[in-house]
Formats: C-alpha cells, sequence, structure tokens
C-alpha cells in the first residue's frame, strides 16, 4: 500500500515542478514586463532602497527588468531547469533582503515589486510584511524546482530524450 | 553459445548504454548551462545599451530654460529670506492638495517678501497616464511658461486643471490653451509641441532623485524636509510654523 503510494508520489512531482516552474516564469515575465516600459522609473525604485548611489541605482534599474524576463523566458522554455531556479532564488533572496532592511531602516516606500516603486504619497501605508510574505511564497515555488528539476514540457526533457 | 555468454553480453550493453546516456547528460547540462549563462549576460547587455541611449538621447536634446536656477532645476517666485523648496508632479493628487491646502498661504508669505520658493517640476508619475507621459509633457510646458516669464501663473493653472491620476492627462493643445489664458504665446506653444524641455524634465528628475528624493510632493524650508506625522502631507500650520523657525 505504502509502496504504492510513493510511487504515485513520484510520479507526480514533475507535474508539481512543471506548475511551479510555469508559475515562477509567469512571475518574472509580468514583474520584468511592468518595469521594461519605464527604465527611468525602475532605476527611481532601485534608489528608493538607498542602498546604493543614484548612478549605481539607475543601472541596476535598468538592467533588473531585462535579467528578470530572461529568467522568466528561460523558465518557460525548461533550461537548465536547476540552474535557472536557483538564479531566481537567489534573486527573490536579493528582492526579500532589500524590503525587509528597508523595513528595518524605517522609510516609507513602495516596493516596487509590481511597479515602479518609489515612495508611497503621504497617507498611504506600507506593507511590508505582506511583500516578504509574497516574495517567500515565489521562493518556496524556485525552492520546489531546484529540488526536483525534473518537469514536464521542458527543453531539458526533449534534449535528454525523456518524454 | 551459453546461457552465461549471452546474460554477460546484455549486461555490457546495459553498462555502454548508460555510459553513453550519462555522456549525454553530461553535454546537455554543460551547454544548457553555457546557453543560460550567455541569455543572462545578453539580458543585462540590453538592458545597459538601452540605459547609455536614453541618456544620450536626454543629453542631446537637453535645452535648459534660461531662468531656471539651482543647478538648472528650479523656478524662482518671491525675495524673502527664507528658502522653501518645492518638488512637485503636476499629475500628483496629493502636491494638488497641498496647492489646495497650503497655496494660498505660500503665495501670502512670498508677496510678504518672507520666502522665496524654487519650484522644481519632477516628472515621476509618466506610468499614469496611458503612455502619453503627462507629468514630463507638463513638467516641460512649466519650464516653457517660465521662459515666458509666466511659470507660478501657469504652475496654478496647471493644478486648477489637474487631470485624474491614471487618465491620458490633458493634451499638447489643452496644455497650449491654458498657456493662452495666462498670456503664453507662440513662442510657448512651439516649444510645447517640439518637446523643447521635455529632455530637462528629465534631467530635472534625476537631479531629484539624486538627491535622495523620491516622492512627491518633497517640500523643504530652510533645507529641511516639512512633513506631517508618520511622514504625511505638512498641513498649513505646521509648514507656516516651520517657515517661522527658520526665520521669517
Amino acid at each position: 500500500m505504502e509502496t504504492r503510494q510513493s510511487a504515485r508520489v513520484t510520479a507526480a512531482w514533475p507535474w508539481i515542478s512543471t506548475v511551479a516552474r510555469i508559475g515562477l516564469a509567469a512571475v518574472f515575465l509580468v514583474a520584468g514586463g511592468l518595469k521594461v516600459t519605464d527604465l527611468a522609473g525602475s532605476g527611481r525604485a532601485v534608489n528608493a532602497y538607498r542602498l546604493m548611489d543614484f548612478d549605481t541605482a539607475r543601472v541596476i534599474g535598468a538592467i533588473q527588468p531585462f535579467v528578470e524576463i530572461a529568467i522568466g523566458l528561460l523558465l518557460l522554455v525548461g533550461i537548465a531547469v536547476r540552474l535557472s531556479a536557483i538564479i531566481g532564488a537567489i534573486v527573490m533572496v536579493i528582492y526579500i533582503a532589500g524590503i525587509a532592511s528597508v523595513w528595518a531602516r524605517g522609510l516609507q516606500i513602495d516596493c516596487g515589486c509590481f511597479s515602479k516603486g518609489g515612495s508611497l504619497a503621504a497617507g498611504q501605508n506600507t506593507q511590508y510584511g505582506s511583500d516578504i510574505l509574497r516574495d517567500v511564497g515565489f521562493l518556496v515555488l524556485a525552492s520546489i524546482v531546484l529540488i526536483k528539476p525534473r518537469t514536464r514540457f521542458s527543453l531539458d526533457g526533449a534534449l535528454l530524450g525523456e518524454r | 553459445m551459453s546461457k552465461t555468454a549471452a546474460r554477460q553480453r546484455a549486461n555490457a550493453r546495459r553498462i555502454v548504454e548508460q555510459q553513453k546516456a550519462a555522456d549525454r547528460r553530461r553535454r546537455v547540462t554543460l551547454w544548457t548551462t553555457v546557453a543560460v549563462v550567455l541569455v543572462l549576460v545578453i539580458a543585462g547587455l540590453v538592458g545597459w545599451s538601452q540605459f547609455s541611449n536614453q541618456q544620450s538621447d536626454t543629453a542631446a536634446k537637453l535645452v535648459t530654460p534660461s531662468v531656471a536656477v539651482d543647478q538648472g532645476t528650479a523656478f524662482k517666485v518671491g525675495t524673502g529670506p527664507v528658502q522653501v523648496d518645492l518638488y512637485e508632479d503636476f499629475q500628483c493628487p496629493i502636491c494638488n492638495e497641498f496647492e489646495h491646502s497650503t497655496g494660498a498661504t505660500v503665495a501670502q508669505l512670498v508677496s510678504q517678501h518672507k520666502i522665496t520658493v524654487f519650484y522644481h517640476p519632477v516628472s515621476i508619475l509618466d506610468r499614469e497616464s496611458n503612455g502619453t507621459e503627462y507629468s514630463t509633457r507638463s513638467a516641460g510646458a512649466a519650464a516653457a511658461a517660465a521662459e515666458g516669464g509666466k511659470f507660478i501663473e501657469y504652475h496654478n493653472a496647471l493644478y486648477q486643471n489637474q487631470p485624474a491620476e491614471g487618465s491620458d492627462g490633458l493634451t499638447n493643445a489643452q496644455l497650449i490653451d491654458l498657456g493662452k489664458t495666462v498670456g503664453l504665446g507662440t513662442a510657448f506653444a512651439n516649444a510645447v509641441n517640439n518637446k523643447t524641455y521635455d529632455a530637462w524634465a528629465a534631467k530635472a528628475t534625476d537631479t531629484f532623485s539624486a538627491r535622495g528624493y523620491n516622492g512627491t510632493p518633497t517640500i523643504l524650508v530652510a533645507g529641511k524636509v516639512v512633513q506631517g506625522p508618520n511622514q504625511t502631507l505638512p498641513t498649513t500650520a505646521v509648514f507656516t510654523q516651520a517657515v517661522t523657525q527658520a526665520g521669517a
């Protein structure tokens, strides 16, 4: 009985990982897509974290949306899935650390996760807790994929002749 | 042929196949890793080149209004001893709120020669105008109005006619018509139509960010940021008190 159940779980993993992989791809594509049309705004959002000088922040802010889209596309096609998931996880850890540091310093900003970010208008509330929680959720998706990188509909699978 | 020999051959074949599969996996892993790194590097380079293109574009098109002060980012109104800096986006509702609540007091303090106001138009809300970049266009129009000697009049007209956040904003024709109501003519209209000062608006916004500000309105009295409790918009009383403390 138990062996049959564990066999069923084993068979389910590639599907669970596939859902996680596609979900994470969507997250990165949306996050990058929202920012890519306003690179100056993206730079200002990075600058709002006050972790680096403005000139560095605007370069990071300009590169970030393109890298996010690239990670999204890599995950979507499923190439070097484990490596892509590791990179996605590292990015999420950086974002979580950034939001936590802003929170700790008492700055009032919009995290810029799915927006251009920047300072909040007066009277608007910050939502660092839920922002972090959401990024932790994405980190969990990335972790599933990197622990069980075998997924359906992936370029990796096609190259290895799996079906 | 004995059964043992057949089994041995089958075993050997299996081992060879396993090695082939392992080889293939190694090769696939190597090349997909290379591909991933390449894709990320290319993405980074695309971002970098976009950024530097925009930078040189802004630099090439930059026309700074001759009347602008403070590194060419501000328009000065008044002659009083206390310096007030207002960083505003013409599309920002809270800026309009400040203009409604405290604008009259600011004007009064100016006319009493107590303060000098440095108005810094910035364009941080372009994304809120359906791609028409109203923040940039209105800031550019304000610069053109300053060049025509009507900055504060036009500034006030822009706030009185502020479009809703998330709408297309006023069209260039509407911006020009608004200019006519305060006495701005052809030179102003041409500047709006030719986007003469749009690059200037981008530059002024960069200077604003480089100074460490990231929200509008940012209000400074004698170089110090003035805010209400919990970083809210200061009331007129809070603002006036800051001016009094600064010695006006």
